[in-house]
């Protein structure tokens, strides 16, 4: 949060048509700024100029007009722009950059208060394992589709997450080869919680696929979590 | 039947644009792994993402770029994998190889006739 006193306003100039790895490089270095947490930022977007090369810039020439001005300002303080300065010139490439002295008369106000802040979450970091389950999209359990079935039955012995991916080609020993056209894609489950709770459930995965194969990894893990519950005691009525 | 064994996956991660000797990266590699009985190999298309030379990949709904991230996940034992990675070395140009150590659980029906 930008305090009222001195600080520093940073200007880089570019030009619109300037890409980096085919993003605009005005767009990199506002997401740039954005997930640096700078406190503003506004792009402005000249009508004529013309730069180091001296060519002629403008709106009205069609065929230069894709390379016109481009502004980017912002205001933070000394510190944070020191901190930020060395990747955007790495970033603006030819561009131009300028410094200037300013002094915060009031910062901007956040607006919308009524959206509370997000509660602080929770991070967890710890060990566990990833079970991966590779079976065939049509593969069947008891008039279910497997995955389907193998989902359900993972969710109800409470395990932490399980993510079901399709493959577009693929094969396994045992198996005709599968294509993107053809109904029967390979699908994956990727479970993933302690060594203890993908044990409990094996036997249960053993019954179920007749053929396909299991793997397990360790895992670091870090999870993210809402602190909520006690905090939440719950109004409704 | 039920076999339970040591072995490692090999996660290789590149864009769908990317090409071996005409036809793609992604075909190759499963072809060169058919080739070499491996026994799982999967492909999959990634909605969004970026890597080497930090090139974004989208398969947009405006961009007609259809270079999507593409993510082959490749398991078997530690030797069948041994003989696939100075393979890789010579297919893959630009991409990701990642593999780590796993513990495979593999059903199969016993032999069983072909249709």
């Amino acid at each position: 949060m930008l305090q009222p006193g001195k600080a520093v306003k940073v200007t880089i100039y570019l030009s619109e048509g300037a890409t980096h790895h085919g993003v605009p490089v005005y767009s990199r270095i506002l997401d740039f700024l954005f997930y640096r947490g700078v406190a503003g930022a506004t792009v402005l977007k000249g009508i004529a100029g013309f730069g180091a090369d001296h060519h002629m810039h403008a709106a009205s020439l069609l065929d230069v007009s894709d390379r016109l001005p481009l502004k980017i300002e912002f205001i933070e303080s000394r510190e944070k722009v020191d901190s930020l300065l060395g990747k955007l010139e790495e970033m603006c490439g030819s561009g131009l950059i300028e410094l200037q002295e300013t002094t915060v008369a009031r910062p901007a106000q956040q607006s919308g208060q009524s959206r509370p802040a997000p509660p602080a979450h929770l991070k967890m970091e710890g060990r566990a394992q990833m079970m991966r389950i590779y079976v065939c999209e049509d593969d069947r359990w008891r008039d279910k589709q497997l995955y389907k079935a193998l989902l359900e039955a993972m969710r109800a012995n409470d395990i932490a997450g399980v993510t079901v991916y399709r493959g577009i080609a693929g094969f396994s020993a045992h198996r005709r080869p599968v294509k993107d056209k053809t109904p029967a894609a390979t699908v994956t489950l990727c479970a993933v919680d302690t060594h203890e709770k993908l044990e409990a459930i094996l036997p249960l995965v053993d019954q179920m696929v007749v053929e396909g194969l299991v793997v397990f990894s360790d895992v670091d893990i870090i999870k993210y979590a809402w602190r909520a519950a006690d905090t939440e005691a719950s109004p409704a009525q | 039947m039920k076999e339970q064994i040591r072995g490692r996956i090999v996660r290789i991660h590149f864009g769908e644009d990317d090409r071996w000797q005409g036809k793609p990266l992604y075909e190759a590699i499963l072809a060169k792994c058919r080739e070499l009985a491996i026994a799982e190999a999967v492909v999959f298309r990634g909605i969004e993402g970026y890597g080497s030379g930090s090139r974004v990949r989208r398969k947009g709904h405006w961009t007609f770029s259809k270079d999507a991230p593409i993510q082959l996940s490749i398991i078997d034992t530690e030797e069948q994998i041994a003989h696939l990675l100075p393979i890789l070395d010579t297919m893959v140009d630009e991409g990701l190889v990642v593999t780590s150590p796993v513990e495979m659980i593999r059903y199969t029906q016993s032999p069983a006739p072909p249709g």
